[in-house]
């Protein structure tokens, strides 16, 4: 199959992925035995209040009435009101998903970049000291929940040496210039660069916390794909003609391991996306996690599908840059 | 290695720069902390929060505002010079006071009044029904006569009742040429005023960039004295553990809901940097029983209930002595209120009851409460304390969506929860405990009890106050007697603040109903 056929196929599947995805969530959020309007009015709102709110919201319509409206306003790019906020669910989705694709994407090049050392230290230098670190390492990322770690290291860097901030973008004092919704972004744009280094600082921790787990994965990965590629023919015909270790493993064991590493990456980041609830959570991050899940909690039905949607779309189109790459470097992929 | 040893040096300088915020919050700022999520709007006529509440009080300013006097809430004038009350009780005359001006430099005219309240009424949101149903107002009930004077017609509501739900968010005045200047489609400024403000109260909405802070700044022409806090950040932190550790850094002045144990340790071990605040808060916390279900049905299982729960554990031990026993539909400091606490644990009484209700082995039942921690803990409690006299319960722990679907369709055998106030008079108290024609607490709980309905009606209908103190008084014996509630206390609020705070007493006391942040100071 050609290239371009096998991107239009992936792009259909994609689109029935979404779909799939939406119905899903609208039928699900809808049929569970639980009162939207209850929970956004509190528990000291009288039924006529009640009744008048859940009227206002079109909630009193059969739930097939309700999702031909909500498709209608997708097809016209809305994606309804939230019951929370009051505001358009996409202008909500736009101010939070900013500050998760920003730590997302800071966490995952952490973790590629350390997993990958990592994972390719420990594999030539297996049994060694380095290999050790890397497993004890590997699994302390994996076993370790993240919100305790999290609040273990905001004990040490925050509260006893003073080094990080516990939480936030930015310090409060500080009203950055917005263009993307991007911190660092916008601070490079505005020459804001008390802000971009402040914005740094508040960065680290977050991203140690939720590129951990995946720096572990990749690391474990690429161990595993490394050592598969060391022992393989043409790697000691390579040494046997006499080329450096260095430029053996470099130039010619490196590319190969990387492949089934790339797969990892593109499912990593995916998760790094919708997994951000925790650190969100406990480093005051204004992600769309946090977003989501209040939503959830709350039955926001058009909070929860805007979002799910996003993560879905999100998630797709980095499978698909995955696969694309993928196919590129292995034409068997195609078939 | 010379590149490796700058890489050191450049992290250390790094390292080295400082955090803006660490500890270093100037004299005229009030950094405060809190899970905001709970914020949803700054809109007067759409806001019904407790937290949020507090805030926008601090924004607009209203014809009158509650003040407290010897432990109970007072009204005062607050836009309104005077007011009158005609005859017949409905009428209601307000004079304004002259000169006083929106944040903006608009003059406040009694035109904003009617266009405040009227918006109210129709938009009929959440606090909607403080004007509709507790007051009859329409939107033909506000009329502004001249530039200083409105007049406005009730439904013949005692006076504390109708100026303390004038004191509430709803009854915060609007500048009318503002907001018209921002409707989008007719909405009356719903969308803008959701993150602006257009009031003429103490403060002014600077920012609100959600889930990071909210930023209020002093309003320069406000008619009262300039406060010594001229800009109030209040940060959000979703961990108890982050504003905790903030505070005791200097990082903030004022924690939110920090959690009780913190509190308790706060309490008992003092701390050079650091000191607690307490307040009665202004919800009372119970056990509910549905009355149309099983042996609930039966007055005496229900009073086995009562007598069996160990009031004091819960408030000793899960709220760490942050409560206050109250048994009764009466807070503290309010209208009628007169102490009265007859139920304390008693496993034979109980057990006798049980037993001449006809359940000598007594039955197994649900109960159920939301995810919050405390009432978690509350409910083991009664679960253990129930299992002593041979009731088997099982905890169900639901989400509030969840939760308030079944109670308010009276599908709940028995539910551990909690019922804020919404406005300070005991109005606001007795009829959803004891009136089932508004269908709140009493229809919910399936207590269809027409002498408590009418009892609880006439009380909030009767003028001559010690005729309705009496009737209260009379109201909270017999439901003592029969209701399904098993009242447990009255929360204690706390908060932990910086030591260089002054003020902070008399600003929160009286939680979100009197929080006042002028009062403040370093």
């Amino acid at each position: 199959m050609e290239l371009g056929s096998f991107i239009i196929k992936r792009l259909a599947l994609m689109v029935l992925v979404i779909f799939g995805v939406l119905i899903i969530v609208f039928i699900v959020t809808r049929i569970i035995p639980a009162d939207p309007v209850g929970a956004i009015l509190g528990g000291n709102a009288p039924p006529a209040t009640v009744d008048a709110m859940r009227h206002q919201l079109g909630l009193d319509k059969p739930i097939f009435a309700q999702l031909l409206d909500y498709l209608g306003g997708l097809l016209r790019g809305d994606l309804g009101t939230s019951l929370v906020s009051s505001r358009p669910v996409l202008t909500d989705i736009l101010e939070f998903l900013p500050a998760t694709i920003e730590l997302a994407v800071s966490s995952i090049i952490f973790a590629v970049v350390l997993g990958i050392i990592l994972g390719l230290l420990s594999a030539v230098f297996r049994n060694h000291f380095i290999d050790h670190f890397s497993r004890v390492f590997s699994i302390l990322g994996i076993s370790l929940p993240g919100f305790w770690l999290g609040l273990i290291l905001i004990l040490i860097f925050y509260y006893k040496l003073g080094w990080l901030p516990s939480g936030g973008q930015y310090d409060m004092f500080l009203f950055p210039t917005r263009t993307t919704g991007l911190i660092l972004l916008d601070a490079m744009i505005h020459g804001e660069w008390n802000v971009f280094w402040n914005g740094i600082k508040h960065l680290i921790l977050p991203t140690f916390i939720l590129g951990y787990s995946s720096t572990a994965s990749i690391a474990r990965i690429m161990r595993a794909s490394m050592l598969d590629v060391l022992h393989q023919n043409y790697i000691r015909t390579a040494r046997a003609k006499g080329l450096p270790r260095k430029m053996v493993i470099l130039r010619h064991a490196l590319k190969n391991a990387l492949i089934p590493v790339i797969t990892i990456i593109g499912l990593e980041f995916g998760s790094l996306l919708s997994g951000a609830v925790l650190t969100e959570t406990i480093f005051a991050w204004p992600g769309l996690g946090r977003y989501i899940v209040n939503s959830l909690l709350t039955l926001d039905y058009p909070a929860v599908s805007g979002g799910t949607i996003f993560i879905a779309l999100i998630y797709s189109v980095v499978n698909l840059a995955v696969d694309i790459l993928y196919a590129a470097v292995d034409p068997r992929m195609r078939s | 290695m010379k590149r490796k040893g700058m890489g050191l040096v450049g992290l250390f300088l790094f390292m080295a720069i400082p955090l803006v915020m660490a500890g270093n919050i100037p004299k005229d700022t009030l950094v405060m902390a809190m899970n905001t999520e709970i914020f949803k709007t700054f809109d007067p006529g759409v806001c019904f929060e407790v937290e949020p509440s507090a805030f926008v009080k601090n924004i607009y300013a209203n014809l009158v505002t509650l003040d407290i006097k010897d432990g109970a809430f007072t009204p005062v004038g607050d836009l309104a010079e005077k007011w009158e009350q005609s005859a017949d009780g409905k009428l209601w005359t307000f004079y304004l006071k002259k000169g006083v001006k929106f944040a903006n430099g608009d003059p406040v005219k009694a035109s904003d009044v009617e266009y405040s309240y009227k918006r109210a009424v129709k938009l009929n949101k959440s606090p909607a029904w403080l004007f509709t149903d507790t007051l009859g107002l329409t939107e033909d009930s506000i009329k502004a006569v001249n530039d200083t004077t409105v007049t406005i017609t009730t439904n013949g509501a005692p006076a504390n009742v109708v100026l303390s739900v004038l004191a509430a968010n709803i009854g915060g005045v609007l500048n009318e040429k503002e907001v018209k200047a921002h409707e989008t489609n007719g909405d009356m400024g719903l969308a803008w005023l959701t993150d602006h403000s257009a009031g003429a109260g103490p403060y002014v909405l600077k920012e609100w960039k959600r889930k990071t802070q909210i930023a209020l700044t002093v309003n320069k022409n406000y008619y009262g004295d300039t406060p010594a806090i001229k800009t109030i950040l209040l940060r959000d932190m979703p961990e108890a553990s982050d504003r905790y550790l903030s505070l005791k850094k200097g990082d903030v002045d004022v924690a939110y809901q920090i959690t009780v144990e913190e509190a308790a340790g706060l309490r008992d071990n003092k701390d050079e940097s650091v000191q607690l605040f307490t307040t009665p808060g202004q919800t009372l916390e119970y056990v509910a029983m549905n009355a149309s279900w099983g042996p609930f049905k039966d007055a005496r299982v229900r009073q086995a209930v009562k007598y069996a729960i160990d009031y004091d554990a819960i408030i000793n031990k899960v709220r760490e002595g942050f409560a206050i026993k109250n048994q009764q539909f009466l807070a503290i400091g309010y209208f009628g209120y007169k102490e009265s606490n007859p139920f304390t644990r008693d496993v034979a009484k109980a057990k006798k009851l049980l037993a001449d209700a006809g359940y000598p082995n007594g039955f197994e039942v649900e109960i159920v409460t939301n995810e919050s921690e405390i009432r978690r803990a509350e409910a083991v409690v009664v679960q253990s304390n129930l299992a002593d006299i041979g009731i088997k319960s099982n905890i169900i722990i639901m989400q509030a969506a969840q939760m308030y679907d079944k109670y308010r369709n009276q599908g709940l055998q028995m539910i551990v929860a909690g019922w804020g106030i919404d406005y300070p008079d005991a109005d606001a108290l007795a009829k959803p405990f004891a009136d089932y024609t508004v269908k709140q607490l009493a229809w919910r709980n399936a207590w269809l009890d027409d002498k408590a309905a009418s009892m609880a009606s006439a009380a909030g209908k009767e003028i001559n106050e010690k005729k309705r103190a009496q009737i209260y008084y009379d109201l909270v014996k017999y439901w003592q007697d029969n209701g399904p509630f098993a009242m447990m206390y009255q929360p204690i609020e706390f908060w932990g603040i910086g030591n260089d705070i002054k003020g902070f007493d008399k600003a929160f006391d009286g939680y979100n109903v009197h929080c006042d942040f002028t009062l403040i100071s370093k």
